[in-house]
């Protein structure tokens, strides 16, 4: 009767996305689908849908197969699918193994864009949104809190996630390399296109002061101006302007370069040699790689920022090693926790209870502080609330594990404890003695 | 006096653990060992100000006569600009050139045997202090826009060049950052470099009735004194920013070091700090 961690997914890795789309699980709910319930395959479940990515997480006492089944048959059937379609893409692991690949997943080592920070989140919102189904037990819930703060560590303690790995952010990151905060700077984006417009877009995340889009026509500018919120600019007027722009982006279909070199030496002793950032994304180039000659004057063309990113790659594909090791530690702390559990069923019953004790207490206790507590007052609740449950549950647990080991008399005592803390939920009528007294 | 040795070791152990952990925490790229860096040399620094301020009470004045508190001095105002510039700026990075600065000036310091020096005639207390305290603050000054603008012109050819970025050069702070070190020390660095020397020669007139004795160390300073004008004319008036400010502060620097440790203690003059 030992409970068993299993993992089943389909990723980028071994699925098309035509596969993943038609398997995505988007409104699943493993409680109302009756997978997760007192006569279920499994006692609990969490569901991660991306697009990158589905998986379900569960733990159960069944077999290997009957669980490989019945949790294929729910999730085929919640798509409308063919069951032996799903079995030829999944990925199913157990125990250790289903650990490390939740951990690996949390710590963005498993992602299509090695060390992205979305899938944190999207796992996070995942296991809320377990909780309010009530489909996650101690185990899972272990596990995701572990799992969060090991993809932490191997944040803070390896460069996995750090230096861009796309275009524009790559062009972000320069700029800020060369003028610090970007939040007293302006931009002038010369002509559109989706990445010129992106490159814009992440520095307006910045905090940029101002943007100035430039167009061949001004219909063209100013409705473009309007989904930033910059100043629009004839095309003809750029070099009036140029003098209070610290970063230029230009993406125009000219033929040929629209910015020489000379112009930017006068636009350079008008700025007071102020530093100019040009982000040339055109093809062919719109500005005269000379002007990256000038003291003061950074120009990257497309191809630079391509190096930026697949150099950044690889330097995080070597970060990645490292992270892995720190997923390794992690996935061996649990194993221990794990195996000190011995999972039989009554001490799971027991932490569970005193989980959703401690949740429901601080749920209620939240309802009295002021709507706006921070993040942090409402995170020490939890923790004492989960801490002294725990305290409280210790010693009942250490003595059922002992009388588990001494034969013949383990059974009266897990009975009488499922009794004591009425594990089995039966309802207890207020006043049950209230009969015998009146005799 | 042995009081005074044991607190010098300490200030210099002080000074030398600050520096390495500085560098192990760029290395290792771990916040957390540079801020105990800096917080080692603050110690060292409390320390070394109260080093001062008893050799000078307890002294009265004789320190004055004295090599080794010239030096020490020196070393004290690397680490107050530096902590100035710290405190307003933040800039960590400047710990990199401060701390071992402050350690190699100090530890010479030491070394020094404690001679009288001939300081002559009677010392006019203020000029003297002008001439002592503002070209002292220029040159820490001038250090830190030396370590600043090689982080300078590291960081800017990086970038021109595209080439690849280590994890320290990623930890740097922005280029803007680096000039606005440059921009300080040249603006505030040149006046009182200009108030140190002109104090100076008030002092030797008022002293040797003479305000010209072509000195080495006189003749030199009035060279450093043109470039660096140059330099805070064209910075001031709006025309110079980046890489030229940069490279010639740190030429400048290296000139005033030439001068401090060359001429003041191998040649012949009337500044000689030799025992």
């Amino acid at each position: 009767m030992e409970q068993k961690i299993h993992l089943f997914g389909l990723s980028h890795k071994t699925a098309e996305v035509e596969i993943r789309e038609k398997f995505a699980l988007t409104g699943f709910n493993p409680v109302t689908v009756e997978l997760v319930s007192r006569d279920g395959p499994v006692s609990e479940a969490l569901v991660l849908s991306t697009c990158n990515r589905v998986e379900i997480l569960c733990v159960g006492t069944l077999d290997d197969e009957q669980i490989r089944s019945r949790v294929l048959a729910a999730w085929a059937s919640f798509c409308n699918a063919d069951p032996d379609l799903l079995g030829r893409h999944i990925y199913h692991y157990t125990h250790r193994e289903a650990v490390k690949h939740l951990f690996s997943v949390a710590a963005s080592l498993d992602s299509m864009v090695l060390g992205e920070p979305q899938i944190l989140g999207q796992l996070k919102d995942a296991y809320r949104k377990a909780v309010n189904e009530r489909s996650t037990g101690v185990i899972i819930n272990r596990m995701l809190h572990k799992s969060f703060s090991s993809a932490k560590r191997t944040r803070s303690e390896t460069a996995v996630s750090s230096s861009a790995v796309s275009i524009s952010y790559a062009a972000v990151e320069l700029a800020k390399k060369i003028f610090g905060e970007l939040d007293t700077h302006r931009a002038m984006l010369i002509g559109a296109g989706e990445m010129a417009e992106l490159a814009a877009l992440h520095l307006l995340n910045q905090g940029l002061k101002e943007i100035m889009v430039a167009n061949r026509t001004l219909e063209r500018a100013q409705e473009l101006a309007r989904k930033f919120g910059g100043r629009p600019l004839c095309l003809e007027d750029i070099f009036e302007y140029l003098p209070q722009a610290d970063i230029i982006i230009s993406s125009t279909g000219s033929a040929s370069a629209i910015i020489r070199a000379r112009d930017i030496r006068d636009v350079l002793k008008k700025r007071k040699h102020r530093p100019m950032f040009f982000i040339d994304i055109a093809v062919p180039r719109d500005i005269d790689p000379d002007v990256n000659q000038l003291d003061n004057v950074y120009l990257y063309d497309i191809d630079d920022l391509q190096e930026v990113v697949e150099e950044n790659l690889a330097g995080r594909r070597d970060e990645a090693r490292k992270a892995e090791e720190i997923v390794e530690q992690e996935v061996d702390k649990f194993e221990k926790w794990l195996s000190s559990l011995d999972l039989s069923p009554t001490i799971v019953d027991l932490l569970n209870k005193g989980e959703n004790i401690a949740r429901r207490e601080v749920r209620k206790s939240l309802r009295n502080l002021p709507p706006d507590s921070d993040e942090k007052t409402v995170q020490t609740m939890e923790h004492l609330a989960e801490s002294l449950v725990g305290k409280l549950y210790h010693e009942p647990i250490v003595f059922l594990k002992r009388r588990a080991m001494e034969e013949g008399s383990s059974e009266k005592y897990i009975d009488l404890a499922r009794k004591i803390f009425n594990l089995d939920e039966e309802q207890i009528p207020d006043n049950p003695h209230a009969e015998k007294k009146r005799k | 006096m042995l009081s005074f040795r044991i607190l010098d070791l300490i200030i210099a152990l002080l000074y030398l653990s600050g520096a390495i952990t500085f560098v192990l925490g760029l290395i290792y790229t771990r916040k957390k060992v540079q801020n105990v860096s800096v917080w080692l040399t603050m110690c060292g620094f409390i320390l070394h100000t109260a080093d001062l301020g008893l050799k000078y009470t307890l002294g009265l004045g004789e320190v004055l006569t004295q090599s080794q508190f010239y030096v020490s001095l020196m070393a004290w105002t690397f680490l107050l600009i530096f902590f100035l510039l710290w405190w307003r700026l933040r800039l960590d990075f400047l710990s990199l050139i401060a701390a071992p600065l402050a350690l190699v000036t100090f530890t010479w310091s030491l070394a020094i045997s404690p001679a009288t020096l001939p300081i002559p005639g009677i010392l006019q207390g203020l000029w003297f202090g002008l001439h002592i305290g503002s070209l002292f603050i220029s040159i820490a000054l001038l250090a830190m826009a030396f370590g600043a603008g090689l982080a300078y012109l590291h960081l800017d050819s990086k970038i021109k060049t595209k080439s690849r970025m280590g994890n320290v050069t990623k930890e740097l702070p922005s280029l803007t950052t680096f000039d606005r070190v440059n921009h300080w020390a040249v603006l505030v660095g040149f006046p009182l470099f200009t108030v140190g020397t002109l104090s100076g020669f008030i002092w030797a007139a008022f002293t040797w009735r003479t305000i010209f004795t072509w000195d080495p160390k006189e003749v030199f300073t009035i060279g450093v004194w043109l470039i660096f004008a140059w330099l805070f004319h064209k910075r001031a008036t709006g025309g110079w920013k980046g890489r030229k400010p940069a490279k010639l502060a740190i030429v400048i620097f290296i000139l005033s070091l030439i001068s401090f440790v060359g001429i003041n203690f191998f040649t012949e003059t009337h500044h000689s700090l030799r025992p």
